[in-house]
């Protein structure tokens, strides 16, 4: 057949790669990375002139960052993609979407991360990211929750997925849950951190004269430790206690109890999904 | 038009999707299907007819793998490079389970769904939709959202989205399996309206031979040698039923009586039937078992799903040792009537009696022990990695002594691997593992919703055999209830018929009684020789006792 | 005469966008009331009966929620802006470490105020995009996208369609499930929820194969190749655009690179990058069933939401004391500042009748 269906299967195929990460998309995704830290982290890294009146919050990254991401994604779909991944990738978006739905209203539940990284585990980095775009984008859809807020939660989802694809290979067995579970807990607490980072100025101010701030607001032009220390406060005081800590146990428990049986499943779903087809030579 | 020459499917060892070893499913499988023919493809269950339309369509290898070899030509061009998607133009193909299918949610969009893949220009598509809609007769249902179709509909929707990009061949993968006898008709009916009106070809795998070979142009027997199982034999129907080993009761029938030419209508073989009628005499006499004392009591029992009424008014007694079945249409109740027995659905009115205590007010665990109950995908009872994990947990919740289902699952299904992942075993050995897990508990009334589906004729009868004995089981005082659609599996198994209509009981009663009174659940061999002949079965035993010299 | 039918869902968003960066361009209450009441006016008259559209009250919610945690913010963390003390509560020192902060303490009207104001702001914000979430039909929405991501829409109409029958699969695999024995021992709630998640994802995954094979079947994919030429152009357009927004990113907060970098480097990286995205698009040659089209009513509904954005803008740039009168005066509003909030008004009268289950029925009729 073309060399469409075949693509990235030749090396190995019992290890699934469902979306191709080439040298080209890999460039692609390290610099839209910076890109998005960049965003992300603008409170510590922008500096103002002393004599400049108000600053607000960059409202342009807010409209700049749903396309950097379109253009992210359109790369990664670049060539086409198998119809087999395609209808992979929907299902699992829509069962995380329906899990980050169900787990919300139960008070420090949110599994939102636990079939994302099992995901991105068995079917590679490049799929990894797109889950994460895909499965946070879908459950804003489903609830009509689009908000300015939305890119970056899809950002910060796809680099957890795409991290859990880059995780060493060789672990199998319990080792391999251990090692899931283990980065499910560092990822919950990066994904609230850099969430909360985002949205430190907005909720808590920036602290100039003439506007509302309070104490651990945004200062902005203040040194980078003083900015980060303000935040540290701030996020400790806010989150870190209640809802990151209670995402990364359900994460990690989730991944304990249900990750052998969700791996065997998606493993058999990767195997069926990616089987090379041979025709012998007429 | 479409030519298949000496197609040949290997699975090597390592990508065979549930085994370890090399097989062969097609064997050098030549044929021809010519412009505005309906060629049936008919054959036991798993023998590959999937697979060979498969490779028709161009899904497979691409999908599940192996090796194939051979040529697809498609007027003269060979096309099997070519992915499934770049024949779309030129094939339609519809799978088994169209609601699987659907990619987008409303008819009309799914009727485009194809033209916009092909690049066709907007007007021509508004034109063909609306074209497609009115030849399916499915018009006032444009904006209906998919799933709340009736399986027929879905199916005629599944037919008119490859339709509208105007194939030249439909390849249809047994479009009735999932439909009760009347929507299946519909089906039908528009498919040899395609080909009378339109001219397209068809191409079809069914099982329900007896519903679709009277319209069939050639018949393709696929594995109807055991000495050589992927090999196919193509001809006329009358011809190719002479001795295939599956074939619908009238066949078996007319085999039976040596008629000539095999009849493949209840037309043609009413025709016949008077000879044999005489040759027969008078209707033989099915034995009941000791009328009993009845485990099962329902009486005018009431449910309602919200505002709507499900069930209305319901009586029904099963009896100790017998088999009763369960018929009616889609949505006619049959699913609710078993669960309310099970205990899930608490009766609105009216009471239900299971082993002397209503379901509804026992726990859990005592309703497993008194009904077992084989929902209509027993897949959804599985959710262990390997079939010995399910055994044992069932021997665990059910407190059995361990080994207990696997013994069950043995006498049922002998020969599974226990370390087989459940998913992975055939449609029949999966059905096995659910009665098994649900036995386990020993429940006295056994309650099962479709075990049908997707069986061959020598599975099903094999099924029927093993619930008859379940029933007779000595010691054991059990109740079987089967709810299916299937008329000649009912006068395989059962020993009593219960008809439910919009919820309500229209006939309960024996039988031979039950399928002569209402037509249309009559099997074929009732059909042709009159009421009280049942099966094929009964007549062979009627013919061999006769010829050994004992006239009733 | 305006028949019912859905607008373009680009043109709803365009409209919202343009009113979000309306609100953020001031803190003026005034002006935020007038605009929060230009949207929930539109939202009422515009939106269908279809159940996005019930969404915009949990947005308003949201918006209540936004301002009360700013308010609770500054009186829990305190400030040290001097003004009219409302009511004092006693101030607790928090050790070094958490940056010398105290809570609570003496809480002033002007501090209430900033608050509420920069609360309120937020909270407009929301409602905007929660007013497009009402409006905009999700599923045309997915249509609309442009073709380089009509792979991620295609598998978003799968996500989106599947939800109802994950639903299914759930209630039956439960009832099926009571039929085995439960689970026993510690965890067991977790352990519950395997035995439904297996089989569903299972059941999902069976049917996204078979949905797959569906789509193959029926065409899905058919896209022409590209060169190699052209391949090799795209990815350089893309990867070219993003460095480009890199670099224009940093230069934007660090106010000691050149400004060249900054605001133009931004435009230019984020159109050339555009350029690789529609060239990637090139190769689909799907045609769409119905296409959304722009007519008039889309292009006044996108005009008005814009000509609001860009005129809050320009009270910003060129009047602000108007866009950020501060706590110490009373806000004033201007002539040109209530009109950019006022155009933004006009989709009650250009957009064409919402689409609602009764007018959809006369019309079968």
């Amino acid at each position: 057949m073309s060399g469409h269906t075949g693509r990235g299967g030749h090396t190995d195929r019992r290890r699934p790669v469902a979306v191709p990460l080439r040298l080209r998309s890999g460039a692609v995704l390290a610099i839209t990375s910076v890109i998005g830290l960049l965003m992300l982290a603008w409170p510590l890294l922008l500096d103002v002139s002393p004599d400049a009146e108000r600053v607000d919050p960059p409202f342009l990254f807010l409209l700049l960052l749903p396309v950097i991401l379109g253009v992210v994604l359109a790369e990664m779909s670049e060539g086409g993609m198998d119809a087999r991944v395609l209808a992979v990738l929907g299902v699992l978006s829509a069962v995380n979407a329906v899990l980050r739905l169900a787990s919300a209203g139960t008070a420090g539940l949110e599994l939102v991360f636990f079939l994302l990284i099992l995901g991105g585990r068995v079917f590679g980095a490049g799929f990894g990211f797109v889950l994460g775009c895909t499965s946070l984008f879908a459950s804003a859809l489903m609830t009509a929750g689009v908000g300015p807020w939305l890119p970056f939660q899809m950002l910060v989802a796809a680099w957890v997925g795409m991290g859990a694809g880059l995780l060493p290979r060789r672990v199998r067995g319990r080792g391999e849950i251990a090692l899931l579970a283990a980065y499910g807990v560092v990822s919950a607490y990066l994904y609230g951190l850099l969430m909360n980072l985002q949205g430190w100025p907005f909720m808590a101010g920036v602290q100039v004269p003439g506007q509302d701030s309070t104490e651990i607001s945004y200062v902005p032009g203040a040194a980078l430790l003083d900015n980060l220390h303000h935040f540290v406060v701030y996020t400790l005081l806010t989150s870190t206690g209640g809802w990151d800590t209670g995402r990364a146990i359900t994460n990690a428990l989730a991944i304990v109890l249900l990750g052998p049986a969700v791996l065997v499943t998606l493993r058999r779903a990767a195997r069926r999904a990616r089987i090379d087809p041979t025709l012998a030579p007429r | 038009m479409l030519e298949l020459r000496g197609i040949t499917l290997t699975y090597d060892a390592a990508d065979h999707p549930d085994g370890s070893r090399p097989t062969t499913v097609l064997d050098g499988i030549d044929l021809t299907v010519s412009d505005g023919e309906l060629v049936v493809l008919a054959g036991p269950t798993g023998v590959g007819k999937s697979t060979l339309l498969g490779v028709v369509a161009g899904l497979v290898p691409s999908y599940t793998g192996g090796t194939l070899t051979g040529d697809v030509l498609l007027d003269g061009v060979s096309i099997i490079e070519r992915p499934a998607r770049e024949r779309a133009h030129a094939i339609g193909y519809v799978g088994q389970n169209p609601a699987a299918w659907f990619v987008t949610d409303t008819v009309e969009e799914e009727l485009a769904f194809g033209m916009e893949q092909l690049g066709l220009p907007a007007t021509t598509m508004r034109r063909r939709v609306e074209e497609t809609l009115d030849l399916l007769g499915i018009a006032e249902l444009r904006y209906r959202d998919l799933r709340t179709l009736s399986g027929g509909q879905q199916q005629r929707v599944a037919i008119g989205a490859v339709l509208t990009v105007h194939p030249r061949l439909l390849v249809l993968d047994e479009p009735t399996s999932a439909l009760d006898p009347t929507a299946a008709e519909d089906v039908l009916a528009t498919l040899t309206r395609l080909v009378h009106d339109l001219g397209v070809s068809v191409l079809v795998a069914e099982h329900r031979l007896e519903r679709v070979v009277p319209f069939a142009d050639r018949l393709c027997l696929l594995g109807g040698d055991p000495a050589r199982p992927g090999t196919v034999r193509v001809g006329d129907p009358a011809e190719v039923l002479r001795d295939a080993p599956i074939a619908p009761p009238i066949v078996e029938l007319g085999r039976l009586a040596g008629w000539e030419p095999l009849p493949l209508t209840v037309r043609d073989a009413r025709r016949q039937a008077p000879e044999l009628t005489a040759r027969l005499g008078g209707p033989p006499h099915r034995e009941r078992p000791a009328s009993a004392e009845p485990i099962v009591e329902v009486r005018r029992l009431v449910l309602a799903h919200g505002r709507t009424p499900v069930l209305r008014e319901v009586d029904l007694a099963l009896s100790p040792g017998t088999v009763t079945a369960l018929m009616g249409r889609n949505g006619a109740g049959k699913s609710t009537l078993l669960w309310a027995l099970q205990g899930r659905h608490e009766a609105g009115s009216g009471t239900v009696r299971v082993v002397g205590a209503d379901p509804s007010s026992l726990r859990p665990e005592e309703r497993r022990s008194t009904t077992g109950l084989v929902p209509q995908s027993p897949a959804d009872l599985l959710y262990l990695e390997t079939v010995a994990a399910e055994c044992a947990a069932a021997d665990l919740s059910a407190g059995a002594d361990p080994g207990a289902c696997r013994g069950l699952l043995e006498r049922l299904a002998p020969g599974i691997d226990p370390d087989h992942h459940p998913r992975d075993l055939s449609e029949g050995q999966r059905l096995a593992l659910a009665v098994a897990i649900v036995l386990t508990a020993r429940p006295p009334v056994l309650l099962l919703d479709e075990p049908t589906r997707g069986l061959d004729y020598p599975a099903k009868r094999a099924l029927a055999g093993l619930l008859r004995e379940l029933a007779r089981e000595p010691g054991a005082r059990r109740a079987v209830l089967v709810a299916t659609h299937d008329v000649e599996f009912v006068a395989q198994v059962a020993d009593d018929l219960v008809v439910l209509a919009e919820g309500e009981v229209v006939s309960a009663g024996p039988v031979a009684r039950g399928v002569s009174e209402s037509p249309a659940f009559a099997p074929q061999v009732t059909k042709v020789l009159g009421a009280g002949w049942l099966g094929v079965d009964d007549v062979a035993e009627r013919l061999a006792a006769g010829s050994a010299g004992v006239t009733p | 005469m305006r028949l019912a039918r859905d607008l373009h869902p680009v043109a709803w968003w365009t409209w919202a966008v343009g009113l979000a960066v309306a609100a953020s361009c001031t803190t003026n209450p005034l002006l935020l009331l007038v605009l929060l009441g230009v949207i929930t006016l539109v939202v009422l008259t515009c939106r269908s009966d279809q159940p996005w559209a019930r969404s915009f009250r949990l947005y308003v919610w949201l918006g209540v929620v936004v301002i009360a945690v700013r308010i609770l913010f500054r009186i829990l963390l305190g400030g040290d802006v001097p003004g009219q003390v409302l009511f004092t509560l006693p101030a607790i020192p928090l050790p070094d470490w958490a940056a010398g902060i105290s809570l609570l303490g003496p809480f002033t009207r002007e501090e209430l105020l900033a608050a509420a104001y920069e609360g309120l702001r937020l909270a407009t914000l929301l409602i905007a995009v929660g007013a497009a979430n009402a409006l905009a039909n999700p599923k045309r929405l997915m249509k609309s996208l442009p073709p380089a991501l009509y792979e991620i829409g295609t598998a978003m109409t799968v996500a989106i369609s599947v939800v109802p029958q994950l639903a299914d699969s759930a209630r039956r695999v439960r009832a099926a499930q009571q039929l085995r024995g439960g689970p026993q021992g510690r965890f067991r709630r977790l352990r519950g929820v395997r035995r439904l998640l297996v089989p569903i994802l299972e059941d999902s995954f069976d049917r996204s194969l078979a949905l797959a094979a569906g789509m193959d079947a029926r065409g899905y994919g058919r896209t022409g190749e590209l060169t190699a030429a052209q391949r090799r152009g795209t990815g350089a357009l893309i990867i070219a655009g993003l460095l480009g927004v890199c670099v224009g990113v940093y230069a934007f907060l660090d106010s000691t690179a050149p400004r060249i970098l900054a605001l133009p480097m931004l435009a230019v990286g984020t159109l050339v990058a555009l350029g690789g995205f529609a060239l990637a698009g090139r190769r689909v040659q799907r045609t769409r069933y119905r296409p959304d089209r722009w007519r008039l009513p889309e292009i006044v509904v996108a005009a008005s939401g814009i000509a609001a954005g860009a005129g809050m803008w320009g009270v910003w740039r060129w009047d602000p004391q108007v866009a950020h009168p501060g706590v110490l005066v009373v806000p004033e509003v201007t002539l040109p500042a209530l009109a950019a909030a006022l155009v933004a008004v006009l989709p009650v009268w250009a957009a064409p009748l919402p689409v609602t289950a009764q007018r959809r029925e006369e019309a079968l009729a």
